[in-house]
């Protein structure tokens, strides 16, 4: 099936990554393809290693071994900041936020706007900026200026996914971001995917919800026991198909290389 | 038309239930602050006299000053139990040299390095090493103060009152102590950089959700690194302002005094637990501490209850504080 040679219309490529955490080994050489503006589903059993997978591709964690090729160059992340400076945005599954900082101040924590010559927090601006940055989202939060620790599940869910998107990524990793929403919020959040894909981001959605991925997504990758067992175009693949390749454990078959 | 004002409401009383949460130990210090300066002139003659309040701030300026510098160490979950050995050391040393014949702008350079390289060794360990910075500091308070009983052999050396740096702890500007002026400008800067700096926002988001604050990118271990270089320099010239005051430097100074100092912070509302600092809160706690203890020597109570009566409030305070978060049913940690 695919190889994993980087091509010239491959946003990201990640080759044989291998992480161990102890006697755990999370990644045996899982290998992704992602092209540009395309949106890929991941998907997969708990402990897969999903997230870890796309951890590596944040810079969140350091891979033991593994190729990563970006734009068609060959990268490696020693800290978030390396992945997030070539535009690399991530939406964790436990949304790492800040529960004691604002909302504006989660969505530009690491990036606040600054004055007087880069000493002092521009506090104003960013008041602004979230609120018209929330505002363009449909996103429903009406201060700025309370703690994200004192909103709801979703609300949370919703600064997350804003902090992930406001600074125009080029790839933007979703690991669950419509697990703790309602109805309407994830028909936004579906949209949301639909409309940044259009302008060539490319995204990568971890989802359980089996159906929101025939709706916005151009192929379907699953993982099992920390490598990539099949890699699957979503417009030609059944759900049943999908499901048993999800929970057979017995057939391996598909993109393991 | 209902359905919006009732979200106006929800909002309003929302922005009014985190707020008040968030500063509501600074409030209620704030209440046992006023309350003791009305209790205080009246009971005591000389209390609300100008010179009395200026020789309170100054007594409490060192306290104030650390207590700044331990504001951000606590806001990041830290601790710095070494602050009141830094002052011992910082002390003696200072005496030492001087007594030498060193030039005075030159050890007061030497020891203020001195103390941020205290404050870095902290840092190190428990920042880059990973190290539980209440053990780290632990062993550098018991260090520390070895190292100043040392270099002293257990006495105090004088400091010669001829030379200029004597002027830091006595002088006065236009009649307010240097001390008292020090601790102010250094409370003023403190919270500046706590509330309006991207590095305050990075001390808060440290102890809030360090691993969230590292994904955006932060190098978090430097901000780690930096809170206990400010509560080693912050130490140190606590430890000169206290030498200078007294125009002896000895290795028994600051016995206790990194105890005053995190009371001083915990009574403003700083978490504990990392998170939420009130920097205000830290200004109020000291003065606390400084009012009760001025206070009480002028209506001639024994010193000994001094301890007593500043452990209750600290207890009270933080009491009376748990049953106002739960009428306002803040989120906590
Ligand atoms: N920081 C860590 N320390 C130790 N083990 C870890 C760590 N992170 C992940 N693991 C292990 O790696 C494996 C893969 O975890 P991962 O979170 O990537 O799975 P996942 O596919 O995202 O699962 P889920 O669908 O439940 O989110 C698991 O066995 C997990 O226990
Ligand atoms: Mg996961």
């Amino acid at each position: 099936m695919t190889d994993y040679e980087a091509t010239g219309a491959d946003r990201v490529v990640m080759r044989d990554i291998r992480k161990r955490y102890g006697m755990v080994d999370a990644l045996r050489g899982a290998n992704l393809r992602v092209g540009a503006g395309e949106v890929v589903g991941l998907v997969g059993d708990n402990a897969a290693g999903k997230s870890t997978l796309m951890k590596v591709l944040a810079g969140t964690v350091v891979p033991d071994s593994g190729q990563i090729v970006f734009d068609g160059r060959q990268v490696s992340f020693a800290t978030p900041r390396d992945a997030r400076e070539l535009g690399i945005e991530m939406v964790y599954q436990d949304l790492a936020l800040c529960d004691d900082i604002d909302v504006a101040g989660n969505l530009f924590l690491g990036r606040e706007p600054r004055r007087a010559g880069g000493l002092l927090l521009d506090i104003k601006r960013m008041h602004e900026d979230a609120r018209r940055q929330l505002d363009a989202l449909n996103i429903r939060i009406p201060l700025t200026d309370i703690p994200v620790g004192g909103l709801s599940g979703g609300q949370r869910q919703a600064v997350a996914i804003a902090r992930a998107v406001t600074f125009g990524p080029k790839l933007l990793i979703l690991d669950e971001p419509t697990a703790a929403l309602a109805v309407a919020e994830v028909e936004t959040v579906l949209e949301l995917i639909k409309t940044v894909s259009s302008q060539g981001v490319s995204v990568i959605l971890i989802t359980h919800r089996l159906q929101d991925l025939f709706r916005v997504c151009d192929r379907l990758c699953v993982m099992y026991e920390g490598t990539l067992r099949a890699d699957l175009d979503a417009r030609t693949t059944s759900l049943e198909r999908l499901v048993s390749e999800i929970v057979a454990h017995d057939q391996p078959e598909g993109a393991r290389s | 038309m209902t359905v919006t004002s009732e979200r106006v409401v929800t909002t309003r009383s929302a922005r009014l239930t985190a707020h008040i949460g968030s500063h509501a130990q600074t409030i209620a210090i704030g209440a046992v602050l006023v309350l003791l300066l009305i209790f205080f002139s009246f009971s005591a003659d000389r209390f609300a006299s100008v010179g009395n309040l200026l020789n309170l701030i100054r007594q409490i300026s060192p306290t104030l000053i650390v207590a700044v510098a331990m504001t951000f160490v606590i806001s990041t979950a830290g601790i710095d139990l070494s602050v009141g050995s830094t002052v011992a050391l910082s002390g003696s040393l200072l005496a030492i040299v001087l007594q030498q014949g060193w030039d005075p702008t030159l050890a007061l350079i030497a020891i203020l390095a001195l103390g941020a390289a205290i404050g870095f060794v902290n840092g190190w360990f428990s920042s880059y090493q990973g190290i539980p910075a209440f053990i780290v500091t632990l062993a550098m308070l018991s260090i520390l103060r070895g190292t100043a009983l040392r270099a002293t052999e257990g006495y105090s050396t004088p400091i010669d009152g001829e030379l200029w740096i004597v002027q830091l702890g006595q002088g006065r500007i236009a009649g307010v102590p240097v001390p008292a002026i020090l601790a102010v400008v250094i409370a003023l800067l403190g919270w500046l950089v706590l509330t309006r700096t991207p590095f305050g926002r990075y001390v808060v988001g440290l102890g809030s959700n360090g691993e969230s604050l590292r994904r955006t990118g932060v190098n978090t271990r430097r901000v780690g690194l930096t809170v206990y270089v400010l509560a080693g320099l912050a130490a140190a010239l606590a430890g000169v302002l206290i030498a200078t005051r007294l125009s002896s430097g000895s290795s028994n100074a600051g016995t206790g005094f990194e105890l005053e100092v995190i009371t001083a912070v915990v009574l403003g509302g700083t978490s504990l637990f990392g998170g939420r600092a009130s920097m205000l809160g830290t200004i109020f706690g000291a003065l606390t501490l400084g009012v009760i203890a001025n206070g009480l020597v002028l209506l001639h109570v024994s010193p000994f209850y001094v301890q007593i009566v500043q452990g209750s409030i600290l207890l009270l305070a933080i009491f009376a504080n748990n049953k106002m978060w739960a009428r306002f049913g803040a989120v906590r940690k």
